[in-house]
């Protein structure tokens, strides 16, 4: 790439393939696990490490990672499970996908060291169906990492043994909730459960499990061999810690999963590693952690893309998937749109999210179709309010979009329903 | 009847897990692979398999969104309709294969070879508009490379490989 | 404990009440859906949102994921929570037809209570309505899935607290569907419950479906009398039938459910078809008399079979479903009159085993049905739970989801709806494997009681007894528990079986556990029967042969078949042919009944009031429900006949009939020339004056027992004796058992349980099988000294070795085996 950032997560990046076990090794790969492991150094210690070095899940939440592993208790019982969420369902987010093609190893040392630090023998990738190929690499991958003697029984000669197995998903998008995840592997329905018991109290067959985001993961080996401080310095502002994976989709020039230090502004992001909106198009909004942030108006056109600032401005940095719309996209039709994905994937569980999005989707449909009426404003309003109240973070997340945009472009809206249609229709083409 | 080797695979497959009903979703991706769908009677043999009951794996199986409960086609080609695609065009791509392969959404080819089906995001958003083909992902579709695509399908060109 | 604040008012609960139990303890009940007590928490339909207004939560949240904490201050009528809860019911509704008009839920239906309650009324969903396709899932339960508001209320009741695994959730989202892998009846026997629980129309009573209007039921609590459990039960009456039966809330008895045999089993009190029509016209010599007129020729034949023989010539017969008002009866009446009896048992084994149960049970080592579920070690002993006792099988299973360890001793191939140890022990083993179990958890920890607990030991047999590998595991989990219960049955089980339980229950006692002893005996009133008939040591078949020797003339019999139970039919033919009268009281169209020289018909459980005493000694009363009489069903005008009298109504309850034909007034009168239970019950069972001073009559609840606590030391049937008996290749025990559904005299005359009827079929061990050269499923015959029978073979390894276990089923013709027990040599079993 043409511009001079720390790559930590995607030095090994290469055009059209996979980088090898050797390649990760050249880098420095599995060094930490040998000093670590091989090392026999305090778990204890691994867990400070990552704590110290402010290392916030990937998957979403922003939960930081170390004190997610020391809550497992230390009288808990055993075998001890380690799940890596690759997931990845939320409409426009596709980095874990990136990241497994470009460098799996550095995952799988990632789970190793996480394993080790709460003596988890058991860990499972969790892929989704249209990832078929990533479980492929990593099946290929966690094979040679267990010829190596990475990987699977006494790790490194040690007497840490831990190994890993790629569970394959049927496909929804709920399974990437944790508690559904957890679910989902031991073949029982994949509805959320709330806590408590926390997952890493009572897990998989009840037994403490933590559940980690693939990004989250591959940051350890990085932290654990380069130190807490060198991890804090990566960031753009003062308050991050590390990289971030951003995947930028929709209307720019080069649409795509960039590393780049966490907190780097938007602008940046849009107008130097994306080379810009798309030829014609001027930036309209975007959504810019996933399906399930609000719409961010060219207002915070400038503002770093960090866990902090957007929640500054009440949204959230979420999967740091970035979907840009252009003036010509009728925002009303992207929500519809995404309603429609929300709708389809309630799990069904709860009635604010199994009713409520499909309510909602039936206004916003009608309102892009010019049957809308002025009362269903208030009522999607109220219907949002309704669903936040959701036994999960799904139907919370499928309002965002929709309160958004009721707050930032409720004339847009207005519009279709006294034109009776959809003011982009002509101009757009879908 | 599910063959007798893919049973023994299949069996294989489960006495690898902590608990057999974890491979509920590999044993019905098996039985896919060489059936296409999960009939009844390949449901009422797989729950067996898994020491489930028919129901317990129906109420898997009508969850997830790769398991067939009907009949579909050898390849199913399942166009994604969520955001960036549906930005990008996804229902030109739609309506560009319900043209060539005379089907639509839903439609299952009078030869049995292809079903076309929306799905969700398939997190290949920096190639809009996308598609899945049984689990193969093609992106960055345009009608010379859907011709292309179906033109490899239908010289039923190996097809078990990763993008 | 903490305290909390709920509408300004303060409540202190226990810890971990939920807020919404807390509240309710305040009379506060919040709307609710998927919440059920028996089921937990899983916060899905958030129905039961309440606003947190100060404490460690805030905002609006559900009340039913909650757990009340100190100081938090809780409104139910916050505007806010108000209007979310309105907003929920819409949703809710967004979907629901508006079938109320011809639904069967109308009038008890939670959804319409809570969208009434809620305020919601107006419709503002454009959209249209969801549609399913509804499943066929057998003859007691009608699916109307459009009516679904997906709380999992049935699939969690099926699937967890029953442990069944046909009927569960399928689909995502909002084509959530919740049904059967496909068409068929539901496999667990507690479905009917799914009509109860389900908080709208989607499950509804088939047998009773347009048949009524909620409204329009005349209802009261009631009591099952199928088994010995007595649960609790509403009866429901309309048009003068009972129009359906469900499950009435007793915390310590069946909690919120009842079984099918329980619901769907009372349809012989309005009468079936044919043979099956219930008999509501008194008979003298076989045709038609009016009430007064029968009653009194009745007493005037009687009265002559005194004045010829003696009073000592006329038996008097009742049975293990006579209230205990009867049982009572018949035991004043044979005091003053002279008769002979009252009989309640048909073999003299099973007396004793009842007796000696009811013997041993005292106020310490009893247990509930709620006792079962919290224990944590449960010995079955001798018991089928599932089909003599059938709700008795789900309070194990709650035991067992808590991680009890079930061992059942049994030679039966039992199964019960989890996970569980058994040991195929024939009869005669079961006190040996459940004396060595207990022997290696506790023997020193009662090492103190000596030369007597040797002794006891000893007994068991279990010197030469290898015992099984597994018992190792067992007696370690039984040692270390802390509310163990001992359940034991009266049915399979040798004679000394039941007090032996006891001793075992007791020496965990002893051994400082909080153990439980739970008995299952043969029918509802066989405990009342136990208490009433410790001096008349007559059994039925006693009686026979002082009607063979010509020294009992005449029979009384109340509510009880002979026909039914006893196993010789032709002799039973030929005995009562001998009598010179047969008075017959009942309100089954019984065989009995069809040769009694004078018959009155009696009101059954839902027309008069009647007391039961069930398996664990608790007194319970059923309330009647309606007056009875001829049912007016679809096709049939009433009679026009003008009279003050309910056609039909001319029944009466047993005991009041036997007062009359006994000529009781003047030695039993409560004034008005009538009289209430309350005159007499005291006299026969001066135990219950106890209960009642302070009540009155009637009695509901409180236990009553026999026995004092404290160890005695009686051993077993010195165990050794069965040992070799069941490698015997050349013979096999013959024992007859209960199935839930087949066997019972409830099921022989209720159309209702015919569709619940599975063939008859013997099991034997895969053994026993190969050595006799039987395969599963053949059909043999097997020959009796009276005669043989045909019946399919079921072969199992869970069935002990050297018996064959065959049902006392109505489609079977068993009753010919002259005299128990019964054994058959091998060469009797004939492939056919
Ligand atoms: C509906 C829903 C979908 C989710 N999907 C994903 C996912 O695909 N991948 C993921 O890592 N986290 C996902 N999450 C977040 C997870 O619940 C969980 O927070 C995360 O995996 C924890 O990893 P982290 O702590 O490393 O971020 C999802 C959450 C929700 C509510
Ligand atoms: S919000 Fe409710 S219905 Fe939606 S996915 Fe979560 S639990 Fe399921
Ligand atoms: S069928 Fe009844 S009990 Fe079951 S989920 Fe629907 S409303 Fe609830
Ligand atoms: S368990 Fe017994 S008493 Fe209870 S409902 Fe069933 S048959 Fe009646
Ligand atoms: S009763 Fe609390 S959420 Fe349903």
């Amino acid at each position: 790439m043409e511009f001079d950032y720390p790559r930590v997560l995607f030095k090994n990046r290469k055009p059209d393939r996979v980088a090898t076990l050797e390649e990760y090794r050249e880098s420095g790969g599995y060094e930490a696990l040998q000093k670590f492991v091989g090392g026999r150094v305090s778990p204890k210690e691994v867990i400070r490490l990552v704590s110290e070095s402010g290392l916030l899940g990937r998957g979403g939440a922003g939960f930081p990672a170390g004190m997610k592993w020391s809550s497992v208790p230390d009288s808990s019982p055993f075998p001890r499970y380690l799940v890596a969420n690759a997931d990845e369902m939320e409409p426009g987010t596709f980095k874990d996908r990136v990241l497994m093609h470009v460098d799996p190893h550095c995952i799988i040392e990632g789970m190793v060291l996480a394993a080790y630090s709460f003596s988890a023998s058991k860990g499972f990738f969790f892929v989704r169906p249209s990832y078929e190929s990533s479980a492929h690499i990593l099946e290929r991958e966690l094979e040679i990492a267990r010829k190596a003697g990475f990987l699977g029984h006494r790790i490194l000669g040690t007497d840490f043994s831990f190994d890993i197995v790629v569970h394959r998903s049927g496909g929804r998008y709920i399974c990437g909730e944790a508690s559904a995840l957890l679910n989902a592997i031991m073949g029982k329905r994949p509805n959320p459960v709330k806590p408590p018991p926390y997952p890493t109290e009572k897990g998989l067959w009840e037994k403490p499990t933590v559940v980690n985001n693939v990004e989250t993961l591959a940051n350890i080996p990085h932290i654990l061999r380069n130190g807490p401080e060198w991890f804090k310095g990566l960031s753009a502002t003062g308050h991050g810690a590390g990289t971030k994976l951003y995947a930028i989709s929709g209307r720019v020039s080069r649409p795509g999963a960039v590393e780049l230090p966490i907190g780097t502004r938007f602008s940046e992001i849009i107008d130097e590693h994306c080379g810009g909106m798309a030829p014609g198009a001027r930036f309209k909004a975007c959504l810019p952690g996933g399906a399930s942030t609000r719409f961010m108006t060219g207002e915070h056109y400038d503002i770093p893309m960090d866990f902090e600032d957007l929640k500054k401005i009440g949204n959230r940095l979420g999967t740091a998937a970035i979907m840009v719309f252009d003036h010509n996209t009728c925002l009303l039709g992207a929500t519809l749109n995404l309603m429609e994905f929300f709708a389809r994937e309630s799990c069904g569980w709860c009635t604010p999210c199994r009713e409520g999005l499909p309510y909602m989707l039936e206004l916003l449909r009608r309102i892009e179709n010019g049957e809308g009426r002025e009362e269903y404003i208030p009522n999607l309003r109220i219907l949002c309010k309704q669903v936040w109240n959701s036994y999960c973070a799904l139907a919370p997340g499928a309002a965002e979009p929709v309160i958004s945009l009721l707050d930032f472009f409720e004339d847009e809206v207005r519009q279709h329903i006294s034109e009776k249609g959809c003011p982009f229709h002509a101009k757009a083409g879908h | 009847m599910l063959p007798d080797e893919l049973k023994l695979k299949l069996r294989e497959v489960i006495a690898g897990a902590e608990s057999p009903r974890e491979k509920a979703i590999d044993v019905m991706f098996e039985i896919q692979e060489l059936q296409g769908w999960m009939s009844d009677e390949a449901m009422v043999e797989a729950a067996e398999l898994l020491g489930m009951t028919p129901l317990e794996l129906e109420e898997l199986a009508t969850f997830y969104d790769y398991i067939y409960r009907s009949p579909v086609g050898k390849y199913v080609i399942k166009v994604c309709d969520s955001t960036v695609c549906w930005l990008e065009g996804h229902q030109r791509v739609v309506d560009y294969l319900s043209g060539r392969l005379g089907i639509p959404l839903g439609g299952t080819s009078a030869d049995g070879l292809f079903t076309l089906l929306p799905v969700c995001c398939i997190g290949y958003c920096d190639r809009a508009p996308a598609m899945v083909i049984n689990k193969r992902v093609f992106g960055n579709l345009t009608p010379e490379k859907i011709d292309r695509v179906l033109g490899q399908l239908a010289e039923k060109a190996d097809f078990s490989g990763s993008e | 404990m903490p305290r909390l604040v709920i509408d300004e008012r303060e409540i202190e609960v226990p810890e971990g009440t939920k807020v919404i139990d807390a509240a309710e303890m305040l009379g506060i009940v919040i709307p609710r859906f998927c919440y059920h007590e028996a089921l937990g928490s899983i916060g899905a339909c958030r129905m039961c949102a309440v606003k947190f207004l100060q404490g460690p939560f805030k905002g609006v949240q559900m009340s039913c994921m909650i757990d009340a904490r100190d100081g938090m201050v809780v409104s139910t009528t916050d505007e806010e929570a108000v209007q979310f809860r309105k907003r929920v019911i819409e949703l809710l509704m967004k979907n629901h037809p508006l079938d109320c008009p011809v639904c069967d839920e109308g009038g008890q239906c939670l959804l319409q209570d809570e969208t009434v309650s809620s305020g919601h009324g107006v419709r503002l969903f454009p959209g249209p309505k969801r549609t399913y396709r509804d499943q066929y899932l057998g003859p007691y339960i009608k699916h109307e899935m459009n009516r679904c508001i997906h709380c999992y209320r049935c699939s969690r009741f099926y699937q967890e607290f029953c442990g069944y695994r046909d009927l569960g959730p399928l689909q995502i989202g909002d084509r959530m569907y919740f049904g059967r892998f496909s068409d068929g009846a539901l496999e667990s026997p507690f479905s009917g419950n799914l009509v109860d629980i389900c908080p709208t129309g989607v499950y509804t009573d088939k047998t009773a479906r347009f048949k009524l209007r909620r409204w329009d039921l005349e209802r009261a609590p009631s009591l099952c009398n199928q088994c010995s459990l007595g649960c609790a039960t509403v009866a429901n009456g309309h048009y003068r039938g009972v129009m359906r039966v469900e499950a009435r809330f007793d915390s310590e008895v069946n909690g919120y459910f009842i079984c099918d045999a329980g619901r769907f089993g009372f349809s012989y009190s309005n009468g079936g078809e044919g043979r099956r029509e219930r008999p509501l016209g008194p008979k003298m010599a076989g045709a038609p008399a009016s009430g007064p007129i029968a009653l009194a020729g009745a007493r005037e034949a009687l009265e002559n079979i005194a004045a010829k023989y003696g009073p000592e010539a006329i038996g008097a017969v009742g049975s293990d479903r006579n209230s205990l008002e009867s049982q009572c009866m018949l035991a004043l009446v044979c005091k003053t009159r002279g008769w002979l009896g009252p009989v309640f048992f048909s073999d003299p084994v099973v007396r004793r085993k009842t007796l000696a149960a009811v013997e041993a049970l005292d106020g310490e080592l009893a247990v509930s049905m709620r006792e079962i579920a919290e224990a944590d070690f449960v010995l079955v002993a001798g018991a089928d739970p599932l089909n003599e006792a059938p709700m008795a099988a789900l309070a194990l299973r709650q035991a067992a989801r808590k991680h009890a360890p079930v061992v059942v001793i049994d030679p039966r191939s039992i199964r019960l709806p989890f996970d569980f140890e058994h040991f195929p022990a024939s009869p005669e083993e079961i006190e040996k494997y459940l004396g060595t179990l207990l022997r290696m958890a506790v023997e020193k920890d009662v090492a103190g009681l000596g030369k007597e607990g040797e002794e006891f030991f000893r007994a068991t047999g279990f010197e030469n007894f290898e015992p099984p590998a597994e018992m190792a595991r067992l007696s370690e989990l039984l040692g270390s528990s802390k509310r163990p219960v001992i359940l034991c049955g009266t049915d399979v089980s040798v004679e000394t079986t039941p007090a032996f339980a006891a001793e075992c229950a007791r020496l965990l006692r002893i051994s400082g556990k909080q153990a439980g002893l739970f008995y299952l005996l043969p029918g509802a009133g066989s405990f009342g029967a136990a208490l009433l008939s410790e001096t008349a040591e007559k059994t039925f078949g006693s009686l026979i042969e002082d009607i063979e020797n010509g020294v009992v003339r005449a029979l009384v019999v109340a509510e009880s078949d002979p026909f039914h139970f006893y196993p010789d039919r032709d002799r039973l033919e030929r005995a009562l042919s001998k009598l010179e009268l047969l008075v017959a009281i009942d309100y089954f169209p019984s065989e009995t009944v069809r040769r009694a020289s004078i018959f009155y018909p009696a009101s059954t459980i839902f027309e008069t009031g009647s007391t039961y005493i069930n398996q664990e000694g608790r007194v319970q009363f059923a309330q009647p429900v309606h007056r009875g009489g001829a049912p007016i069903r679809g096709g049939q005008h009433p009679p026009r006949v003008y009279s003050g009298l309910v056609p039909g109504g001319d029944h009466l309850p047993a005991w009041k009939v036997l007062w009359q034909i006994a000529g009781m007034a003047e030695e039993i009168a409560g004034g008005h020339g009538d009289i209430s239970p309350q005159n007499f019950i005291p006299a026969a069972l001066p135990a219950f004056d106890g209960l009642g001073a302070e009540r009155g009559y009637p009695v509901d609840g409180p236990r009553l027992f026999a026995a004092k606590p404290g160890f005695r030391g009686k051993g077993g049937s010195a165990g050794g004796i069965g040992g070799e008996r069941g490698e015997d290749p050349e013979s096999f025990d013959l024992l007859m058992v209960e199935w839930m559904f087949g066997t019972s005299e409830f099921s022989a005359w209720s159309d209702s349980l015919d569709a619940a009827l599975c063939a008859p079929y013997m099991s034997m061990n895969s053994r026993d099988a190969a050595r006799a050269g039987l395969r599963d499923g053949d059909r043999v015959s097997v020959e009796l000294d009276g005669g043989t029978f045909e019946i399919e073979v079921c072969v199992s390894d869970r069935t002990a070795g050297g018996v064959l276990v065959v049902p006392r089923h109505q489609a079977l013709d068993w009753q010919k085996m002259k005299d128990f027990p019964v054994r058959v040599s091998a060469e009797k079993i004939r492939k056919i």
